[in-house]
Formats: C-alpha cells, structure tokens, sequence
C-alpha cells in the first residue's frame, strides 16, 4: 500500500512562495517551490510523510485525552499544545538519538517522539514525580516551568559536546514570552561567543497566558538573533516539512561546527495556556477562527490525500491507533501509583547529608506512631 | 463592612491605592486585560486605564528594574509577581538595588516599592509554584516583609503597605485566597510591624503566619479535647518580628512552638527561637519547637501533605512543649 | 454491574468550589467516554466536564444552578463489566474505538435504584478514581480533631524494631560532645533541670547535686526542689535529701554517720530560733507547776462526745484557760517597751503549739473566748491539720495574746516552755497518767494530769500566776467548779 512518490507534488510552483516565513505546504496542503529548502526534505517519501501524520494526530490525540483527564480529576493540570504539533514534530523527528533536548513543558509532542512512554508523559503532571523520565534514556531534559530557563542548559550542554568531539547537537524549545527572559539574551550571548552547537528553538504561539506576542517584541523574534551573531530562520510553524527542512539546516550546520541557529516557528495556541486558563477573556474568536483555517494537520491530510498517498483504509488504521494510544494513555495515567510518604526524602542530594537523615529518621517515627 | 475573598480584599485595597494616590502604578504579568491569574487585579485596568495599570513582558527582573527607575521618578510602583517561585530571577533587583538604594543615598532616594507575592502550598500545584521564600526577604536589611491571614488583613496591611516609604515585600497566602471574611474599609487596622494574638490561652504559645493561621486555629480547637489551651499568634509582620507581643504571651505560657511552611533550616523559625530563648529564658518550662517544612524542594503534589505543617504535627510539637509523649522525644513518658 | 462515583475535580489549581451551569445529559442516558456532560463555572472560566467513564447515568447530585464543593459528588454513573474496570487494556485489537463500542448484551437494567443504592453504601468512589485531592482542601464543616495515635505499648515496639534509626539518631545528637575539647564538667555531674527551676535553686540556696529528681528521666523538677528547700531545715545527718521519704529526721541512726554534718540555717528553723531567743532574753521567765485529778474532764469529754457534741480535754482546757483570763487578765497582756505602756487584752486570741514537719509553730485562734466548746474543739482541729499541712496563714500565726502547748502527746508530764514572743503566758499540759490519788478519803487510780505554767514576771506577778493556775485546775478537777466562776 505505501507509495515512493518523493513528497513534491505535480502543482509546485503553483502558488508564490510566502514572503513572511519558510513555507513548503501551505494552507491548504499545497506543496510550494523554495530552491533553500526543498532539498532539505528531498529525501522524504510518500510513506514517511504518511507517518508524521500518523504522529501528528496521535499526539493531538494525547493532547485531547490529556485534557480529559484533567477536567475528570485525574491529572492536576495540563498545558495543551493543541495547533503546535507540526512545530513539534517536525523538528523533533530530524534528532539523532544522541542529541539532547531543552525544553518548556509544553513540549509533549517533542518528549513523545523522544520516545517517553506515556504514563512518563502525565507523571508531573499527576504530581505523583517532579519529572517523569531519565533524561539520559531519551535525550531529552525534565521540561523546564521557570520560563528561558533552558536555554541557558542547552547553550552550556552545546559547549561540552564540542570539547568531546562529538557532533551531537543540543536544542533549545522555548516560546515568544521567553524571549523575553534575561536568561535567553543571556544564552544567545554564550552560544555566540563560544560557537555552540546549540539550536535556539522558538515556538511563536502568539501567546503568553494571555500577553500577546506583541508585548514581547517589536519586530518578529527571528530578528534577535543576529543582533547576537547567530543566523536566523522564520519558518510557518504548522508547516511540518518546512520546519522539518528548517531543523535539517541547522542541524547540519551545528554538526559541522557552523555554532548555533536560532529558528523561530510561527504557530498559535490554539487552547488555553493550562487547563486553569480561560482565554476567552483575552482571545478574539475571530483570530482563532483564522488560525483554524491554517490547521498544521489538514494541510497534511489535503496533501496526501491529493497525492493518493492517504487512502481511506490508511486513515481508519491511523485513527484505531490513535485511539489505541489514548485508550494506553488514559490507562497509564491512572494505574500512576502514588509514591511512598518517605520518599520525599529522596535525591535531594548525591551523597548522605546528616541533617536530612535525622530529619527523615524522625518524620519515620511520627508517622509510625499513628493508628493503622 | 462587606463579606469579601481574600483575593477580593487585595483588589479592593488595589483599588483604594490606586483611588487615593496618582502616584501608584501596578505592574506585573497577566494583571490588566486578564485581571490577573488568581483576578485579584480584576477590572482595574478596565477603571483606571493602562498607563496605571500595566501588563508587562514576562520577564521579573524587569519587572523591579522598571520599577525601581519609577522611583526614581517619584512614582509608588505596586508589583505583582505571578507565583513565589517566579521571584529569583527579580532576586538581584530586589536585594542588591531596592534594598540599598535608600542607605546607598543617605537617604536622598526612596524606593516606596510594594512586591506583592502569592506564596505557599497546599494547592496541589506542580514545582515552583508553593514556594515560601520570605526567609531571604527577612534578612536582607533595608526590606520590610509582612504577610496576611484574614481578608480584612489583606486590605488593610496592603494599604499600609503601598503608602510606606519603604519597599515593602507582601506576602500573600495563596492557598487562602478565596476564604471569606469580613472587611471593614474604614477599619484603622494594628500598625504594620505587630503581631496580633488570634486566640488566647494558658498552656503553649503557638506563633506562626500567613496560610498556617488557620491550621493553627484548628489545632487549638482540636487540643482543647485533650485539655490543652493553646495561645495562637498571628506575626502579621516577618521584618520587623513583633517580640514584645510573643514575649509577653511565652512569658504567660512558658512554652513555644513556631509553625511555618518554609524549610525547617535557616527559617524565620529558628529566628524566633533564638530570639524568645534569649528574652524569655527565664520564664520557659521547655525549649522553643519548630514544626515546619523539611529541609527539601517542595515535592510532587501527592506528597506535599508529607511536607506541610498540618494539624497533626502541629499538635506533636505541642506534645513535645509540653513534655507529653510525642514522636521526638518518646512515649515512654 | 459496576458503579462510579464522580466528584467535582479541583479545575485549576486551587478552586474551592463551582457552579453547575447545565446538565447535557440526564439520568438514564448512555454515554461515551469524554463525551461532555456539563458545563461549570468556576472562578476563572467556564468549563466543559467530559464523562470519566463509558456508561449510564443513574444519577445526577446538583441542580443547575446550584454551587458544588470541590470533592462533592456530582454524578453516579453504572457501568458494564466487572466492577473497577472502566478500559479495556489487553486487546487492543479488538476495538475501532472503545469509547463507542457498547456491550451488545445488555444485562437488565432493571431495579437500578437498588443496585445503585447497595453500591453507595459500599462508601468511596473506587481507588483509582477520581483525585479530590487537588487544591486546597475542602472543608469538610466538622470539627478538627486529631488522627488517633497507636497505644503507647505497639508504638514501642515498633520503635524497638526502628533501633537502627533510633541509634543513628542518637549517634548523630552524640557526636557532636565528643568533639568539645575539655568540657568543663563531666557529663555526669551536670545536673538535669529547666532554666526556671535553676533559679529557684540558686535563690532558695539548694544544691542541685544533692536533689534527685522525679521527673522523666532523672528531671529535676520544682516540687523536688521545694521539698528539699523546706526538708532542709530538718534533716542534719543524712548525706543525700530524698523528698520522696520521710523528712521528720531520725535520730539514733548511727551506722556510717559522717564525723560532721553542715545543714545551712534556714527558713523556718531560723526564724523559730531568732524568736526564741528575743522571748527568752527579754521576759524573766518563771515557771509554776499544778498537778490535778482530771478525772472528771475525762468522764465529762467521754459523755460529750457520746451525745454528739464535739469536745476534747485540749478544748476543755482552752475554754478553763479563757475564764482563767477573766478572772486573771495580767496573763493576757503585752509589756510594750516602744511606747512604754502595758496592754491588757480584752480578748483572747489563742495560741496552740503545733509540732510540724517544717518545725514548731503557733497559730492563733481568734476571740477563743467567744467560742463555744464545741467550736473550740473544731477550731482547734482545723487549724493544727492546716499547720501540719503548711498551710497556715500569716494572719493566723500573728496576734496571739495567750498560748497553750501540750507536751503531754509527747508523753512528758511537765516543762518550763518558753513564752511566745509578745506574750505574758505559756500553759504546757502534760500526759494524762492513772496514778493512785486521793479520792474521797481513800487512794484510788485516778487521770492525773500536771499543768506548767510560764509566765513573764515583768507583767505578771506570782500569785496573780499562782491564782490563774489553780483557776484553771479547779475547772479540770471539778468542771461544775464553772459555775461559781462566770
């Protein structure tokens, strides 16, 4: 049933490249000529355009369920990245396994492609762990809730994988609010002046809580970079071959010793910032209606449709998956069992440390002296 | 007198400031158009426009920075930071410049700063956002640092505060946020700086402040079963600390437990024991307890009741005071 | 058939509470998983409630309109397959979509109320379930109370089973000591009290070396300081005070006896010596004995208490001593040097001597005179228990114009008491002994008693004594002897 039809269909060039931004598939999943990046993803075949859809809607679904779960009381809080996962994806699925990964803790589109089981995905979330995985099992850092924060770790990561002589790459997922962060300035300095092989990636969802994007920059964020010396890509964010050729680029260039980029992907939140928030205080419907109509994955499914790549079977299969991942989820979530009362006391340092210990010992004893 | 949230309390004060005083701005993030993550700026923004009212980039640092350039313009910035844990990237503004600028300047340049906070735990929330870092605050001179337990303290103390000429951090329980309370606007409330003696008693001295006020009212109730009159302080003010009233009440009593949320080491509790060890020595029947946070981060949700204060452990230290069997010392008693 | 139990989640970070808006299902209908079952209103937004589990809806437990506590019961719902399952997990395969796919078979519905019923008797929504947990807790309106504690008996088992950590603990409070540099004092000779009770020590002059403590693990409390403090004016040939034993000294016990024992001279032992001494060397002491047949006062005391009235031979001598004053008042008068006058009293406030463990003391009966000799008796009573108990009052140990001793309980016949200061008289009354004695003409074994009085010479002369005395004794000889009196 799968196809090699390399992923640039019959109508390129149809339509003028979009002046604002790197876009390969626009709208309304019509594949668009750009002679920078086309070769990016000139590799990338029917099939494997067929399972990053397959990722985007399964996360979308995970997002879905997510939410669900926290209006059932299941999870304490979740922060949907509903309209993000073409960002996510597409720049995730370029990774080696031996890159690393920084991110804000609206990435789970990111840590599912990393490869975090699901219950690892809602564990913070659940609040039974501060952090729900090993990072060194998937390269990929316990996102971080102190906003910019990150960026910072993966400019310094960057600088050790250089002196090892490797040439993995460390990135950096951050938002527009960030950027307004000392730290992120802090990061762009660093990474600049020591050549890391970091990659600054910044999720422009038009949003933080509800501050719009205008109050964080004056001009588009990609502008910033260069003022610290690193080149910079504006690519469509719910575009996932643009960001996937986007991410490609830097790639390459960080593992040649070509320093750091900094990508900003245009893209909108299309929920609320955590399921505390209500937008409707802030968002006009009108925009949000806009944004709906740039869908990161009906462009996909318009385009593979077209191409007689998604057929109708294809589609059912890649929804009983979906469903299979929510049903798995759902089930992982609530089979999270609580952790042990005297495990707070764990990993608050490496080795023993006696004023803890006593503290420990004594908690111990005043909990055993309650009735069973 | 109105029945008001604590978090309306805070607005309402906002909005007193902002009435009486063309001086006072607010800044922070989320506070205009949304009215603020918990609404305790709800509607301001709406009545007194956006140049009194200002929604800022995400960034604390800047945040005080801007507000310490206002200042020096002569304006009274009242700052919000969005969560406690949010508030060490605006650290280096608060302690190295608001802080010292006044004595840096022989007094020449005030810094009438108010930094209001929602602190604590017990919300059930993920990292970062239970924090209780009054500690830093309190012993960093040239800051005053209080915090509130009651809707009509929220009003009043905020008042008080924003109209002090020095910077002020203002501590307030989030947790606590929607208890009810009367608030009386016209209340003349007890001068910032004191301590007030919640509920009498004969047997311990309990002190504590902000979200543990009313825990430590519950534990009172539940040891009158057990026979034990427990005298529960409110400090109100963490920089400067009333002594003179919990003197006088250990004095009374001959027995102290301090409670707080923060960790254990280093804490405003152990400030306290010092302190009443040294005033009241001769008068005390048994050493100062703390029960307080452990000397951990602030945990997952589901064990932050392992790490709070509760009534119970709260009560085990009174036990300790009292020299009854407890968890510390033994049952053998 | 499966029943759940859902309550209101906390829906962002820290709401106490919200408001159902509307109902899109009602009671009977089926739904899916995450179908949306109603709207709320919280604090912050309004909010869509997606249904936890696949199933039917038996009931609904607010109205619209209505506030809800976080944690409160909103929805039960009645699902199929066994009870606890609300996903399928194993069979992946099996299901296109499991929220959609409903058990073909039914199994009857029927009598819903009462399943429902006997599985919420069965108290909590399931384990897994639904969190209420989030956010501030919910008040429940009852009173707080504390978790009950294990007995103390289980709790020290599993204390024992917790040695290791309780060493460690140890090991860890210790540790530090060992590393002080010549301490000062042994940990042994430091003694174990509170900052109070050190102080009172130091005032009161008590060496906290020599005081055992009762108090848990070998604590010096107050009390055992106080004890010893008073003790200590008794005790003068034991090396270690315990207050816990007898305090009245024993004298004879000679084994192992120290060639020296220093007691400091204290409290009541000194105050008691300084008042003897200023009574002794200021009045001329003279002393007048009288032995009497009180056959009759015991006949008459014996036939007193028979018929219920309070009487004792003290009483009788008090109420004989108080007509003796009448008739004598030079014995009940004070020699005032300061004013260089001579009071003479017209009341009797009445001195009885009480041998107490803190030493000898006098308190007072006030206006004796007035009273009857039944209130005599009590009175006497009470204030020789209070005496014994320390609890005289200093009113009751000042003003006293005249005072009787009785020695005879020691079992001595007669003595020369000294005076007590202010006063111009001392009765002693000695032990009533059988002695053969003259009685109508012949010798018979009578009560004999011998009186001792000591008077101060400056105010009073010999026969105004003599003639006081023999007063006294004709009313105990022959109490009908008062009738000629009064």
């Amino acid at each position: 049933m799968s196809t090699t039809v390399p992923a640039k269909a019959h109508n390129v060039g149809a339509k003028k490249p979009n002046p604002d931004f790197v876009q390969l598939l626009d709208a309304d999943g019509i594949r668009l000529a750009d002679d920078l990046y086309d070769p990016w993803v000139s590799d990338v075949t029917g099939d494997q355009l067929a399972s990053l859809y397959e990722d985007l809607i399964i996360v979308r679904r995970i997002d879905t369920e997510a939410t669900a779960l926290q209006r059932q009381g299941e999870l304490g809080l979740w922060p949907p990245l509903f309209g993000q996962e073409a960002a996510q994806v597409g720049s995730a699925r370029t990774l080696r396994p031996d890159d690393f990964v920084f991110s804000s803790y609206r990435e789970n589109a990111v840590a599912y492609c990393r490869g975090v089981t699901l219950p690892d995905l809602v564990r913070v979330w659940r609040g039974t762990a501060a952090s729900g995985w090993d990072p060194f099992s998937v390269g990929m850092a316990t996102p971080a809730v102190i906003i910019g924060a990150q960026t910072l770790h993966a400019t310094g990561y960057a600088v050790g994988c250089k002196k090892d002589g490797v040439d993995s790459v460390a990135v950096a997922y951050f938002g527009d609010g960030a950027t307004s962060e000392g730290d992120v300035s802090e990061a762009m300095v660093f990474a600049a002046s020591f050549n890391a092989p970091v990659i600054f990636f910044c999720q422009n969802n038009q949003w933080a809580i509800s501050e719009p994007v205008g109050l964080q920059a004056q001009r588009p964020i990609a502008d910033r970079a260069p003022g610290f010396g690193i080149p910079s890509i504006r690519v469509d964010g719910n575009d996932v071959l643009a960001v996937m050729a986007a991410t490609r680029s830097a790639l390459d260039r960080a593992r040649n010793g070509g320093g750091p980029t900094f990508i900003e992907a245009v893209t909108y939140r299309r929920g609320p910032h955590t399921t505390s928030d209500d937008p409707s205080r802030y968002v006009d419907p009108v925009v949000v209606k806009e944004w709906e109509a740039r869908d990161p994955i009906a462009r996909v499914e318009a385009f593979l449709r077209s191409e007689g790549v998604l057929t109708d079977e294809l589609a059912a299969s890649i929804q009983s998956r979906a469903d299979q991942v929510a049903a798995e989820f759902r089930a992982g979530c609530l089979g999270l069992e609580n952790p042990e009362p005297l495990s707070v006391f764990d990993n608050v340092y490496a080795t023993e440390h006696s004023g803890l210990a006593r503290q420990k010992s004594q908690y111990k004893a005043y909990l055993e002296g309650f009735e069973k | 007198m109105t029945d008001l949230t604590l978090a309306k309390a805070l607005g309402s004060g906002l909005r007193r400031a902002l009435s009486d005083d063309d001086k006072v701005v607010l800044l922070g993030e989320d506070i205009g158009t949304l009215g603020g993550v918990f609404r305790v700026t709800d509607g301001l923004q709406r009545d007194f426009g956006t140049e009194r009212v200002m929604d800022t980039p995400l960034a604390e640092a800047g945040i005080i920075g801007m507000a310490v350039g206002l200042a020096f313009r002569g304006y009274r910035p009242v700052c919000e930071i969005q969560f406690d844990g949010f508030i060490y990237p605006g650290f280096d503004q608060i302690v190295a410049q608001v802080a010292k600028l006044h004595y840096r300047t022989a007094g020449n340049v005030r810094m009438p700063l108010t930094i209001r906070v929602p602190y604590g735990g017990g919300i059930g929330a993920v990292e970062h956002h239970s924090e209780s870092p009054e500690a830093y605050f309190a012993h960093t001179a040239g800051l005053r640092v209080v915090t509130c337990s009651t809707p009509q303290d929220a009003y009043s103390m905020l008042r008080e505060a924003i109209a002090s000429d020095d910077p002020v951090l203002f501590f307030e329980p989030k947790r606590r946020y929607w208890t009810k309370g009367e608030v009386d606007e016209d209340a003349v409330g007890l001068p910032m700086g004191t301590a007030r003696v919640v509920v009498e008693g004969t047997d311990v001295t309990l002190v504590t402040y902000g979200p543990l006020v009313a825990t430590a009212l519950d534990a009172a109730v539940a040891a009158a079963d057990d026979g034990i009159s427990i005298e529960v302080v409110d400090l109100r003010s963490l920089s400067p600390v009333d002594f003179d009233t919990v003197s006088a009440s250990v004095q009374k009593t001959g027995r102290l437990v301090i409670t707080h949320e923060a960790s254990e080491s280093g804490g405003l509790g152990a400030e306290i024991a010092a302190t009443l060890t040294d005033r009241c020595f001769y008068y005390l029947e048994a050493a100062p307890v703390r029960i307080t946070g452990f000397d951990v981060p602030y945990p997952a949700a589901k064990l932050e009741d392992h790490f709070l204060p509760d009534l119970d452990r709260i009560l085990d230290g009174v036990d300790r005071a009292l020299g009854r069997a407890n968890s510390l010392t033994g049952w053998s008693a | 058939m499966a029943v759940k139990e859902f309550a209101l989640p906390d829906l962002g970070e820290g709401l106490t509470e919200s408001e159902i808006v509307e109902w899109h299902v009602a009671v009977g209908d089926m739904v899916t998983l995450n179908q949306p079952i109603a709207e709320v209103e919280t604090a912050k937004a309004i909010v869509s409630l997606p249904s936890p589990v696949a199933g039917k809806i038996s009931a609904l437990h607010a109205e619209p309109g209505a506030t809800v506590l976080v944690g409160a019961r909103i929805v039960t719902f009645e699902l199929e397959g066994e009870a606890g399952e609300t996903d399928k997990q194993d069979d992946p395969e099996a299901s296109q979509k499991p929220a959609q796919s409903q058990k073909p078979a039914q199994p009857d519905m029927s009598a819903p109320t009462e399943k429902s019923g006997e599985a919420s008797s069965s108290d909590a929504p399931e384990r897994n379930s639904v969190l209420v947990g989030y956010g501030p807790a919910v008040e429940s309106g009852k009173r707080p109370i504390r978790k009950p504690r294990a007995a103390p008996a289980a709790q020290q088992t599993s204390q024992s089973a917790d040695a290791p950590a309780a060493d460690a603990l140890a090991q860890i409070v210790e540790a530090p000591a060992k590393n002080v540099n010549a301490p000062a004092t042994p940990a042994e000779a430091r003694t174990k009290t509170t900052p109070p009770v050190r102080k009172l020590a130091h005032d009161l002059g008590v060496d906290l070396t020599r005081v055992q403590g009762t108090g848990p693990d070998g604590l010096i409390t107050r009390d055992d300081v106080s004890q010893v403090a008073d003790a200590g004016a008794q005790s003068s040939d034991s090396a270690t005070v315990s207050p816990s034993r007898e305090s009245v000294p024993r004298a004879g016990v000679s084994n192992g006896r120290p060639r020296e024992q220093r007691t400091p001279i204290k409290s009541v032992r000194k105050a008691t010596a300084a008042a003897m001494v200023s009574s002794a060397f200021t009045a001329p002491h003279v002393t007048e004995f009288l032995t009497i047949d009180v056959t009759r006062t015991i006949e008459l005391v014996a036939r007193l208490k028979a018929s219920g009235t309070s009487a004792s031979v003290l009483a009788v001598i008090a109420k004989a001593l108080c007509i003796g004053v009448a008739r004598n008042p030079s014995v009940n008068s004070r020699w005032d040097a300061d004013a260089n006058e001579i009071i003479e009293f017209g009341y009797v406030n009445l001195g009885i001597a009480v041998a107490t463990p803190r030493g000898l003391m006098v308190p007072n009966l006030k206006d004796a005179d007035s009273l009857t000799l039944a209130e005599l008796t009590d009175a006497i009573g009470t204030i020789a228990r209070d005496a014994r108990a320390s609890k005289a009052t200093p009113a009751s140990l000042g003003g006293g114009t005249i005072s009787i001793t009785n020695v005879g309980v020691f079992g001595i016949d007669a003595g020369t008491p000294i005076l007590n200061p202010g006063e111009a008289a001392i009765l002693a009354m000695g032990a009533v002994r059988k002695m053969p004695w003259e009685h109508h003409g012949e010798i018979a074994l009578r009560d004999v008693m011998t009186l001792s009085l000591s008077f101060d010479h400056r105010l009073v002369d010999g026969e105004q004594g003599a003639r006081f005395l023999t007063d006294i004794g004709a009313i105990l000889s022959d109490p009908g002897t008062v009738l000629s009196m009064v």
